[in-house]
């Protein structure tokens, strides 16, 4: 038998004996509960039991736990217990939130990485993202703190990072205020020069969902961010390019951010964007569509659609697209540029 | 003592006795009366200090000797004193009144059979020795008659249990559960994957398509701005121009009105007299007041002379009327 895992009973009786089994007072056979429980929750029907048997309350003692490597385990179970829909309503009814969220501030970072994971797929549901809104200053904060660490934190800081990025970039989604009110645009500016990708395609995706509210695009172009945004427009990995647009395209709509993006220079970029990316895979159709609605919104100030108009026939190819969003938007481009008053 | 002893001699001489088994007594100091004894007390054997126990070789007997020491009866007559008074509250008990003097209680065994206590213990000393081996032949072997049918059976190997035969079902359990457990997680991995592109394609085109709502609600927003201001600036323009040509108009009437107005001006002064020669004001004002107000003082003198004179005429009229009448 494997000795890191207790003895998982026949039948209907084996989730209501390890949670039995969880009130013992050595951390050891607690631990081992745990890893079976782990293992047994990736089975839907047994997740479905344990969510109606009410016993995901007896996790909130675990939670606050002595031991790291039981608080992390319990982590891990919560994790898996969100992955499915009911599982993730329990743990919204129950008041499991509030235990979680203090393990944020947890001293072994394998259980916090696993708190992180937990909320994050809390997050993807609009109710757990609404549950989860009083949360942002907190992650805001150790979003913060997490900068002042060294950058040559390893994988785990980034994971972090990453997982906290994008729990923020859900939870703005729903209401982009919270994270607005507490200076998101300059720590997320901050975020987006660092080494990871996946930490610029979050900090990107957030920044765009932070810059749909009119707020947000003013803070955006009030900001430093801008240029760093545009030097991202050239990064390697599509996702960052994409979501770089993404915001390009947001601020743009707002006079103020047309003015700073044409002073930029921002047209060229986005054009060589275009022009690159006509081919018609499924992770570049939302790159080449964020730019053609900058280019749109660009086109609306006189001196781009000045730019613009010279360009018209690139402009011209991209409406024979294929795919017919990317022709609907290249047509509202080209009557955007060749509108007059 | 109801004891169910009973001895009794048989007719060939030979004497039984037989008693049901009972406990040993306790000891008492003073033995009661055998009528007030209605309860035996019994006694642990094990704690009977009666029961001789342990090494005998230092055993604490009676003396032999029947004349003790007067200052060993002086110590014994101590002891047992002080052995009284601690038992003196229990239970006032009967005691042997004290000798005479000169005579002194000695214990004596009242039992049937008399025993002679003394610390020799009487042994006897007994031993056997086995006679000394004499030579013998060995044994033989013994065998059995034989008695039935011989049969003789083997179990070859392979022939009870076939490895692989059994092991056939078990496997095909095990794998089939493995594999259908590992489909079921592909699956399970494979239908996320296509949510988590759902939901992507999904946030891009909301995206895409809030972007473009935005743009075109800032585009109204700045037309319906631009068109304000237009029909704002139009509208200024309209009054100003209006005003100007109120004012034109103003300044034409008053002009055309004030044209008129010196000559009107003048001539309604003039013809209110306003303008005026001093010296013909003066004589009309001053000269002529005075001229007439003299020429009506000279024709009221004359007035009043010729009404004098009307006066008296009339007067000498009637007189003379009055007169001639007669």
């Amino acid at each position: 038998m494997d000795s890191t895992r207790a003895p998982v009973a026949f039948g209907r009786w084996d989730v209501p004996l390890l949670f039995g089994r969880l009130q013992q007072p050595e951390a050891a056979e607690r631990l081992r509960s745990l890893a079976s429980l782990c293992d047994l929750m990736r089975d839907p029907e047994r997740l479905y039991r344990t969510v109606t048997g009410g016993f995901l309350e007896q996790l909130q003692d675990l939670l606050k736990d002595e031991d790291p490597s039981v608080r992390s385990k319990t982590c891990e179970l919560l994790h898996l217990v969100t992955a499915h829909s009911i599982g993730r309503q329990a743990v919204l009814s129950s008041s499991l939130l509030p235990s979680l969220s203090q393990l944020l501030d947890d001293s072994s970072s394998s259980s916090r990485i696993n708190a992180l994971r937990a909320l994050n797929c809390l997050a993807l549901l609009p109710a757990g993202a609404d549950a989860l809104l009083c949360l942002v200053p907190k992650l805001m904060l150790k979003l913060q703190q997490q900068d002042g660490e060294d950058e040559d934190d390893g994988d785990d800081g980034d994971e972090e990072e990453v997982l906290l990025l994008s729990t923020i970039s859900c939870c703005s989604r729903l209401d982009a205020l919270p994270a607005l009110a507490s200076d998101g645009v300059s720590l997320l500016g901050r975020k987006l020069t660092r080494r990871s990708p996946e930490v610029r395609r979050e900090a990107a995706a957030s920044l765009m969902e932070l810059s749909i509210p009119v707020e947000g695009k003013r803070q955006v172009c009030e900001g430093a961010v801008l240029p760093v945004l545009v030097g991202l427009l050239q990064d390697e990995d599509v996702d960052v390019r994409t979501n770089a647009a993404g915001v390009v395209m947001n601020v743009a709509i707002i006079t103020a951010g047309k003015l700073r993006c044409l002073d930029l220079d921002v047209v060229p970029v986005l054009l060589d964007l275009l022009s690159k990316r006509l081919e018609e895979d499924e992770r570049s159709k939302a790159l080449v569509l964020y730019s053609l609605r900058a280019l749109t919104a660009l086109a609306e100030a006189p001196d781009g659609r000045r730019l613009l108009l010279q360009q018209l026939p690139l402009l011209a190819r991209t409406t024979e697209a294929r795919h017919p969003d990317i022709r609907r938007a290249a047509q509202t481009a080209v009557r955007v540029v060749t509108w007059t008053p | 003592m109801a004891s169910s002893s009973h001895g009794h001699k048989h007719s060939n001489g030979l004497y039984t006795f037989s008693s049901r088994p009972r406990p040993v007594d306790s000891s008492s100091k003073c033995r009661e009366p055998s009528s007030e004894r209605t309860q035996y007390n019994y006694g642990n054997i094990m704690y009977d200090r009666r029961v001789v126990r342990g090494n005998t070789h230092a055993q604490h007997i009676l003396p032999t000797t029947a004349q003790p020491d007067p200052a060993e009866t002086q110590k014994q007559m101590i002891k047992k004193r002080a052995a009284a008074r601690k038992q003196a509250w229990k239970q006032w008990r009967l005691r042997t009144p004290e000798a005479l003097q000169g005579r002194k209680h000695i214990d004596v065994q009242t039992e049937l059979y008399l025993e002679e206590l003394s610390d020799h213990i009487v042994s006897t000393h007994a031993e056997c020795q086995t006679d000394a081996f004499l030579d013998k032949p060995s044994t033989p072997l013994f065998i059995p008659a034989k008695s039935g049918k011989d049969v003789g059976t083997q179990i070859e190997e392979g022939e009870l249990f076939d490895f692989d035969r059994e092991v056939q079902p078990v496997l095909e359990v095990l794998v089939g559960k493995t594999v259908e457990q590992a489909l079921l997680e592909v699956m399970e991995e494979e239908e996320l994957a296509c949510l988590k592109a759902q939901q992507r394609a999904f946030e891009e085109l909301r995206h895409n398509e809030l972007a473009e709502v935005e743009r075109l609600q800032e585009q109204e927003r700045r037309h319906s701005e631009e068109k304000e201001r237009r029909v704002a600036q139009q509208k200024e323009v309209l009054k100003k121009e209006r005003e100007t040509a109120e004012k034109i108009a103003a300044r034409a009437y008053t002009q055309q009105y004030l044209a008129d107005l010196i000559p009107a001006v003048f001539t309604s002064l003039r013809n209110h007299g306003y303008f005026y020669d001093p010296v013909e004001k003066d004589i009309e004002m001053n000269f002529f007041p005075w001229l007439m107000a003299e020429v009506n003082n000279t024709l009221e003198k004359r007035y009043i002379a010729r009404e004098m004179l009307d006066g008296h005429l009339h007067a000498i009229q009637w007189c003379l009327l009055n007169c001639s009448g007669f």
